[in-house]
C-alpha cells in the first residue's frame, strides 16, 4: 500500500510540475476571454470559417478599444477637458494610444499619396451618378470652383494626376461613410470622443480591473475639477468596462461564497472527526484531482478556457464525495487495505458512472466541452486513486458522534428511513421520474441569450446608448460578412451590398456602413469609372479646362495600373485588417435600428450576410446548450444500463431514478422560479447527475459490506459540503452563477432523500443488523 | 481611426486658410496691451462681438512647374461670432462660407451645398475670436509664432509674423510656412504648401462695422438663400 501511495505521490508531484511549467511557461495559457475559445470547432470545412469565428476575431479586435465621450455647454471647456483627460489616460499602464477625433488632424499625406496616382479610376457615388446621368456639367463646374476654392487642397501634383477635383469629393464621401466623428452638438450641448486603444495584452493578463480602476479616477478628477455651470459630462463604454463590471460582481459573490463554505467544510470536517488529519485526507484527494484535470487538459490542448476550468474545478463537488466515503469508515481494526476495500466498488461504480458522463461531452464537436470532459474525467479518476493509495496512508480518525452534526445527520436520518415504498411503486415512480424529466428537458423554455448570463450594469449600458446615439460609435457591433473564392468577386458584392444599403442610410435606419470595397473599388467598377470619366467628362469638357490650367491635361490611361486590395494596401494601411480575413471581407455597419430591414435589403445577394455577434454567440451557446443536453441523455442511458446490469432491471431503474428525480425536481424548480435552461444550467444538471449517482450508488454498494451507516452518514457529509460549495452559488447577484447554484442547491437535497426512497433494502438491512 | 484621415481633409485646408485669415484684424488700436513675446506693432487689437469687417483679395495660387499662378479676386466679410464669406468674383463667382457649423458653397441657383460639416468648425471661428482679443496664445498650440520683422521706424509701421507648424499635428503635413504681413491691417499673407506649391493673399480696402450685418451677408452666413 504504501509503495502504491508513493509511486501515486511523484505521480502527482510530476502532473503539478507540468502544469504549473505548462502554465507559467506560456505553453498553456488560461484564457479568461470568453471569445477566446468558443468557436473552435473542429470542422472538416477548412475553407470556410464558422459565422463565431469571425465574430471573435472582430470583437478580440473591437475588445481592444475603449470610447469615453466627454459632453460639455461650452465648446472651449469641452475641448481643455477633453485633452486633460485624454492626457491622463495616455499615462495609465495598458493604454496604447489615445486618439481625439474632434481635435486630432489626420494623417492627410499617407492617404494622398495611397490615391492619388489611381485618381482618375475612383468615383465617389454623386460624381458617378452626375455622369452616369449625363451630367458632367456639374463635375466640371466643381473642378473650376475647386481652383480657385480657398480652402482647397489641390497641388500642382494633384492637378496633374487628378485635374477634375475628383479625389477630394471621394475622400469626403469616403468620410461620410465612415460615421459621424468629431465634434457632435446636439440640445445645446457639444460632445465629443477619446479613442482609447488597449494593450493586447491588458485583458489577457488580467490588469485590466486596475486600468479601469484608474480611469474611473481620471474621469471623477476631470469631473470635481469642472464647474457645474459647464455641465461636463462623461460617459464611457468598451468591452473592459463591461467585461470588468461582470468580473467585479462575480469576484465578489464568488469570494463571499467561497469563504463562507471553505469555513464551512473546514468546520464540518473539524467538527465530525475532532481532528485535522480527515481534513487534510480531503484537500489532498481534491487537490489530485484539479491538478490531474490541469494537468490533462494542458497537454492536449493549447490552453484552457476558463469556463471550462470552472466547471472542471467543480468536481470537487464529486472528488470530496471520495474521500468522505472513506474517511467516514470505522476503524474497527481493520487494516487499511481492508477498509478500502469495503468502499471500493461503489467507488468504482461511481467514477465509472460519471466518467461515462463526462466522456459523452468529449465527443462533442466543441472544444470548450471537451476540455469540461478532459478535465473532469482526469481529476475524478486522480482523486480515486488518490482515495484507494493514499488515504489509507494518513492515520485513522473515527468519527465523534457526539458532536452536533452527527447528532443532526442522525434525526434526518431516521426520519428518511421510514420512506418505505413498495418495490413495484418505486420501479413505476422510476419509469414516471425518467418520463417526466425527458418532457421537462423538451418543454423547459430555454434561454441562451448571453445578455442574460451576466449581470448587467444600468449604468454602462445607458452611457453605451448615450455614446451610440450621439457618435454613432460603440454599442453592439453588426457586420455583414461577404464570402467568395476571389478578392475581385468579394469587392463587387461588397458594392452591391453598399448600393443596397443606401436607402436604409438615408432614412436612418442605418448610420453608416464602411467596408473593404469603400477603399479599395472593385476593378470592374473601376473599369466603369475609367470610362465615365473619359466619355462624360474630359471628351467634352477637358477642352474647357485646358485654357484654365496651364499644364497638357492628359486622357486617362485605359491601361494605367488599378488600384488593388494587395499586401501593399495593407501595408499601408494597416486598419484595412480589420475589413478582410482570409476568403471573407466584412462590412462594418454603425447605429442600426433595425437589423431585420437590413437582412431583407441584403437578402438577395447571396454572398452576403448579416452577422448579429450577439445573436450568433447565443447561437453558439444553444449549439452547447444542445449537446450538453444530448451528452446528459446518452449518460443516463450509460448509467441505465450499467446500474441494471449490476442490480437488476427494477432496482436498476430505481439507482437511475434517483438522479433523474433529483434533475427533474431541480429542473421543475428552477424553472418555478423563472430560471431558463441554458449551456449553464444543463452543466449544472450534470453535476447533479454524477454526485446524485454517487449518492444512490453508495447506498446501494454499501449493503454488501455491511457498512450502510457510514455510508448514509458519508453521503450526508458530502450533501453538507456540496451545498456549501455550490448551493451557496444561488445567493450570487450574477444570473448564470446563481442559475447554476440554484439547480444544485435543489438537486442535491433531493437526490439525498431520493436516495433513501429509490433504495430502501440498505435501511431493511440497517434494521435486520440491529 | 481610419475616419480621421477623411474628417481632416476638410478641417486641414480650412485651419490654413483661415489661419492666414486671422491676420486680417485690424493690426493696431490705443489702449492694446502688448503681449509680452511680441513686438506690440504684432499684437491684434481686440474687436468687439458686435463687429465686422470688410475688404477685397486677390488670391495668387502658385503652382510648382506652373508658368502663371491661378488668380482670382473677390470680396470677403469676417464676423468673429458669426464666420467668414468668401466671395470669388474673377474669373468665376462662386461663394464659400465658413462657419462653427462647416463649410458651404452657395451655387448659382441660390442653393447651398455642405462640403464640410461639423460642430468641430467651432474651433477657427474660436480662433479668430481669441486673436481678435488680442490673444495669441491659441495659434501657438498649433504654430510657432516668430515677429521676423518688427517696426523700424517712426513712420514705418509694418511688421512681419511668421508661423511655422509644430510637429504634433497634422498641419506640418500640408504646410512649411505662413508669413504674415501688415501694417494697420493686414495686406499679404504667403502660404507656403509642403508641396513647393504657395498662396499669396493680397488684402485691400478692409473696414470695420458695427453690427447688424446687412441682410445679404447675414442671410449667407447663416445658410438662407433668400
Amino acid at each position: 500500500m504504501a509503495v502504491r501511495g508513493g509511486i501515486w505521490g511523484i505521480l502527482l508531484l510530476i502532473m503539478a510540475t507540468f502544469a504549473i511549467w505548462q502554465v507559467t511557461s506560456g505553453k498553456a495559457r488560461i484564457d479568461g476571454d470568453v471569445l477566446s475559445l468558443i468557436g473552435l470547432e473542429k470542422t472538416d470545412d477548412t475553407a470556410r470559417k464558422p459565422d463565431i469565428e469571425t465574430v471573435r476575431d472582430l470583437l478580440a479586435n473591437d475588445a481592444n478599444q475603449a470610447i469615453i465621450m466627454v459632453s460639455a455647454n461650452q465648446q472651449d471647456m469641452l475641448e481643455t477637458a477633453t485633452r486633460a483627460l485624454a492626457s491622463d489616460i495616455t499615462n495609465i499602464p495598458g493604454t496604447k494610444s489615445v486618439s481625439l477625433p474632434g481635435y486630432d488632424a489626420g494623417n492627410l499625406a499617407r492617404l494622398s499619396d495611397f490615391y492619388l496616382p489611381h485618381a482618375q479610376s475612383l468615383l465617389s457615388d454623386r460624381d458617378r451618378a452626375l455622369l452616369r446621368d449625363g451630367n458632367g456639367e456639374a463635375v466640371y463646374q466643381n473642378a473650376v470652383k475647386t481652383l480657385y476654392a480657398p480652402a482647397s487642397m489641390l497641388s500642382a501634383a494633384s492637378l496633374r494626376a487628378d485635374p477634375f477635383s475628383l479625389l477630394p469629393v471621394f475622400l469626403a464621401e469616403l468620410g461620410n461613410k465612415l460615421g459621424s466623428s468629431g465634434i457632435v452638438q446636439r440640445d445645446n450641448h457639444f460632445h465629443t470622443p477619446i479613442i482609447i486603444s488597449l494593450s493586447p495584452d491588458l485583458r489577457r493578463q488580467g490588469p485590466d480591473i486596475a486600468w479601469v480602476g484608474k480611469v474611473n479616477d481620471a474621469i471623477a478628477n476631470a469631473q470635481s475639477t469642472a464647474d457645474q455651470s459647464d455641465g461636463l459630462t462623461i460617459a464611457k463604454t468598451g468591452q473592459v468596462f463591461f467585461a470588468v463590471a461582470e468580473a467585479t460582481a462575480a469576484k465578489s459573490d464568488v469570494q463571499r461564497i467561497a469563504i463562507i463554505a471553505t469555513l464551512g467544510i473546514f468546520a464540518m470536517v473539524l467538527s465530525v472527526f475532532f481532528s485535522p488529519l480527515p481534513l487534510i485526507g480531503t484537500l489532498i484527494t481534491v487537490g489530485s484531482g484539479l491538478i490531474a484535470g490541469i494537468a490533462a487538459v494542458t497537454l492536449i490542448f493549447d490552453g484552457i478556457h476558463a469556463i471550462a476550468l470552472v466547471f472542471g474545478a467543480s468536481l470537487i463537488g464529486i472528488s470530496v464525495d471520495y474521500a468522505l466515503h472513506y474517511l467516514v469508515l470505522p476503524a474497527d481494526g481493520k487494516s487499511p487495505t481492508a477498509r478500502v476495500a469495503t468502499i471500493r466498488s461503489g467507488l468504482s461504480l461511481g467514477l465509472l458512472t460519471s466518467v461515462c458522463g463526462f466522456a459523452v461531452l468529449a465527443i462533442s464537436p466543441a472544444i470548450l466541452l471537451a476540455q469540461i470532459a478532459v478535465y473532469s474525467i482526469a481529476g475524478l479518476i486522480a482523486a480515486y486513486v488518490t482515495v484507494l493509495f493514499i488515504l489509507p496512508l494518513l492515520p485513522v480518525r473515527s468519527v465523534k458522534h457526539r458532536s452536533l452534526i452527527p447528532r443532526a445527520y442522525q434525526k434526518f436520518d431516521d426520519t428518511l428511513r421510514r420512506l418505505q415504498l413498495p418495490r413495484l411503486v418505486r420501479g413505476v415512480g422510476a419509469l414516471a421520474i425518467l418520463g417526466g424529466f425527458a418532457v421537462c428537458v423538451l418543454f423547459i423554455p430555454t434561454d441562451d441569450d448571453i445578455r442574460h448570463l451576466g449581470h448587467g450594469n444600468d449604468t454602462l449600458t445607458t452611457q453605451a446608448r448615450l455614446i451610440g446615439d450621439t457618435m454613432g460609435m460603440g454599442g453592439n457591433p453588426v457586420f455583414i460578412r461577404i464570402d467568395g473564392a476571389d478578392s475581385q468577386t468579394r469587392l463587387q458584392t461588397g458594392e452591391a451590398v453598399q448600393n443596397a444599403l443606401r436607402p436604409l442610410i438615408k432614412d436612418g435606419t442605418v448610420g453608416s456602413g464602411f467596408g473593404l470595397s469603400d477603399m479599395i473599388p472593385s476593378i470592374k467598377r473601376q473599369d466603369e469609372n475609367r470610362t465615365l470619366i473619359k466619355d462624360q467628362l474630359f471628351e467634352t469638357y477637358a477642352p474647357k479646362l485646358a485654357p484654365l490650367l496651364p499644364i497638357n491635361i492628359q486622357t486617362p490611361n485605359p491601361d494605367a495600373p488599378y488600384l488593388h486590395a494587395d499586401a501593399d494596401a495593407f501595408a499601408q494601411f494597416p486598419e484595412l485588417a480589420n475589413l478582410h480575413d482570409g476568403m471573407t471581407d466584412i462590412v462594418r455597419l454603425n447605429a442600426v435600428t433595425d437589423a431585420n430591414a437590413v437582412a431583407t435589403a441584403i437578402a438577395d445577394i447571396d454572398a452576403a450576410r448579416l452577422i448579429n455577434p450577439r445573436a450568433t454567440i447565443t447561437d453558439q451557446f444553444a449549439h452547447y446548450r444542445n449537446w450538453a443536453t444530448a451528452g446528459l441523455a446518452i449518460a443516463l442511458l450509460i448509467a441505465g444500463i450499467l446500474a441494471m446490469a449490476r442490480y437488476g432491471v427494477i432496482r436498476g431503474l430505481c439507482v437511475l431514478g434517483t438522479p433523474a428525480g433529483a434533475m427533474l425536481v431541480a429542473l421543475g424548480g428552477a424553472a418555478a422560479i423563472g430560471i431558463t435552461i441554458n449551456f449553464f444550467t444543463i452543466m449544472a444538471l450534470f453535476l447533479v447527475f454524477a454526485i446524485g449517482a454517487d449518492y444512490v450508488i453508495f447506498f446501494s454498494e454499501s449493503q454488501k459490506h455491511g457498512q450502510q451507516d457510514a455510508t448514509r452518514f458519508a453521503v450526508f457529509l458530502s450533501l453538507i459540503s456540496s451545498i456549501l460549495a455550490f448551493g451557496l452559488l444561488a445567493s450570487s447577484s450574477v444570473p448564470v452563477v446563481s442559475a447554476i447554484g440554484t439547480i444544485m442547491a435543489i438537486g442535491l437535497p433531493t437526490a439525498w432523500v431520493l436516495s433513501y426512497a429509490m433504495c430502501p433494502t440498505s435501511v431493511k438491512a440497517d434494521q435486520s443488523d440491529a | 481611426m481610419t475616419h480621421r484621415w477623411f474628417a481632416s481633409l476638410a478641417v486641414s485646408a480650412l485651419t490654413l486658410f483661415l489661419v492666414a485669415m486671422l491676420s486680417v484684424i485690424p493690426a493696431r488700436a490705443d489702449g492694446t496691451a502688448p503681449k509680452a513675446d511680441l513686438p506690440s506693432a504684432a499684437t491684434p487689437t481686440p474687436i468687439s462681438d458686435q463687429q465686422y469687417l470688410t475688404g477685397s483679395f486677390t488670391l495668387e495660387r502658385h503652382l510648382d512647374g506652373f508658368d502663371a499662378p491661378l488668380t482670382s479676386t473677390g470680396e470677403f466679410a469676417l464676423s468673429p461670432r458669426k464666420g467668414l464669406i468668401w466671395q470669388n468674383l474673377k474669373p468665376f463667382p462662386d461663394t464659400t462660407v465658413m462657419n462653427d457649423q462647416g463649410i458651404t458653397r452657395k451655387h448659382d441657383d441660390g442653393t447651398f451645398e455642405t462640403i464640410a460639416s461639423g460642430a468641430r468648425f467651432h474651433q477657427f471661428i474660436a480662433l479668430i475670436s481669441a486673436v481678435l482679443a488680442g490673444n495669441w496664445d491659441p495659434l501657438s498650440d498649433q504654430f510657432t509664432v516668430t515677429p521676423t520683422k518688427t517696426k523700424t521706424a517712426q513712420d514705418d509701421p509694418g511688421w512681419q509674423v511668421t508661423l511655422a507648424p509644430k510637429d504634433n499635428n497634422g498641419l506640418s503635413e500640408q504646410v512649411s510656412q505662413i508669413v504674415i504681413k501688415g501694417d494697420e491691417f493686414v495686406s499679404h499673407v504667403t502660404l507656403h504648401k509642403s508641396s513647393s506649391d504657395r498662396d499669396e493673399i493680397t488684402l485691400r480696402n478692409q473696414k470695420r462695422h458695427d453690427l447688424p450685418l446687412p441682410d445679404d451677408l447675414a442671410n449667407l452666413l447663416s445658410g438662407n438663400s433668400d
